[in-house]
């Protein structure tokens, strides 16, 4: 199992990948937040199977600190981004 | 027994980050902001319930399941709630209107 | 009743995060608990909207239905990106949600979220707003299909 976890990992690694480079080049703002986002739950995962990957499932308590940290920053970010439209 | 345990794990992890590829891929290819927002909620839900579920049938310790249960039950309340925000301030910001629809994504601007 | 399902809850949340059960951490588990059950009841006197727990039973029915949902769906949009993502033709429709009992709302809003291809953007009223990346599934909404599903769930005991 643990190449195949292994595989997942580098998986994750590309998809995040992806979502950054979105949130570098991106045409909008929003586009840049998205990005950001789907990053942030991605690494939830990454976290998740790097623990898995290990055999130390401690990490699991770091994943679901992450997800509410990442949850609440997006929403502020898009509180402040609500009313004050961003002129690029 | 385990055997196959192991098996439909790991062909659950394995689709599970197809999916996220494809809407990794999906949010690069679509032409306008809230297409891509479809592509993206791809990646967040049904991805991260592959994903978990994989590895859900890989643990045996009783509390790492109720941990994992609840960052799959957080994730799939806040990724709604996530791209809502998204979509209220994209409105806000005046990316789409009723009308804007038909004329496609005129708030786009090249990169710098 | 209300308040000692609430601590219930708020105390099993704990014990799965914190996972000790030695005396000095179990102090502080209460100590949160409580400051918690206090701020919810000074809220309540602000918006006079109690937060209930729906039954487990009937969540129980509904999510494996959802999931089913999420599934087809995503394949359907996997194939898009896939395919030609210029065929998409994104549209934008306002659906009547008078049909749903009004406590169900945001769980009805969020499901179309959750779901690939829809997304529910603004709900007020008796409408909400969804934009989907096939005019197809629009349709699919408007004939209720999300709506049916948990009006026969939660509409009895409504």
């Amino acid at each position: 199992m643990t190449s195949l976890y292994a595989a997942v990992c580098i998986a994750i690694l590309v998809i995040m990948a992806i979502a950054l480079a979105r949130a570098f080049y991106a045409p909008t703002v929003y586009d840049r937040i998205l990005g950001v986002n789907m990053f942030g739950t991605k690494t939830v995962l990454f976290i998740a199977v790097v623990g898995y990957l290990t055999g130390r499932p401690d990490f699991l308590d770091i994943a679901i600190v992450y997800a509410l940290i990442n949850f609440i920053g997006m929403v502020a970010v898009l509180r402040f981004f609500e009313y004050t439209a961003p002129v690029d | 027994m385990l055997l196959l345990l192991d098996i439909i794990s790991g062909i659950l992890l394995v689709t599970g980050v197809f999916f996220g590829l494809s809407g990794a891929v999906g949010v690069f290819k679509l032409p306008n902001f809230f297409t891509r927002v479809h592509a993206a909620s791809v990646t967040d839900s049904i991805a991260v319930i592959l994903i978990i579920g994989g590895l859900l049938l890989q643990t045996t310790f009783g509390i790492n399941i109720a941990k994992l249960l609840f960052i799959l039950g957080f994730l799939l309340i806040t990724s709604p709630t996530a791209s809502h925000a998204l979509a209220k301030s994209a409105r806000h910001g005046g990316l789409l209107t009723m009308s804007e629809l038909e004329k496609g994504d005129q708030q786009e601007k090249t990169p710098k | 009743m209300h308040t000692v399902k609430w601590v219930i809850s708020l105390s099993i949340f704990w014990l799965l995060l914190s996972g000790y059960l030695k005396p000095l951490l179990l102090g502080f588990g209460v100590a949160s608990v409580a400051l918690v059950i206090v701020v919810l009841n000074r809220m309540q006197k602000v918006d006079n909207e109690p937060q209930e727990f729906g039954t487990w039973l009937q969540t129980i029915r509904y999510i494996p239905w959802l999931l089913g949902q999420i599934l087809s769906s995503s394949l359907r949009v996997t194939k898009l990106v896939w395919g030609s993502p210029t065929e998409v033709s994104p549209s934008l429709a306002k659906i009547n949600v008078e049909a749903v009992p009004e406590a169900r709302r945001t769980l009805y809003a969020n499901s179309i979220t959750l779901t690939p291809g829809t997304l529910s953007i603004d709900l007020e009223g008796e409408e909400v707003t969804v934009h989907a990346l096939e005019q197809s599934s629009i349709d699919e909404l408007k004939e209720g299909y999300i709506a049916t599903k948990i009006t026969d769930i939660w509409g009895d005991n409504k």
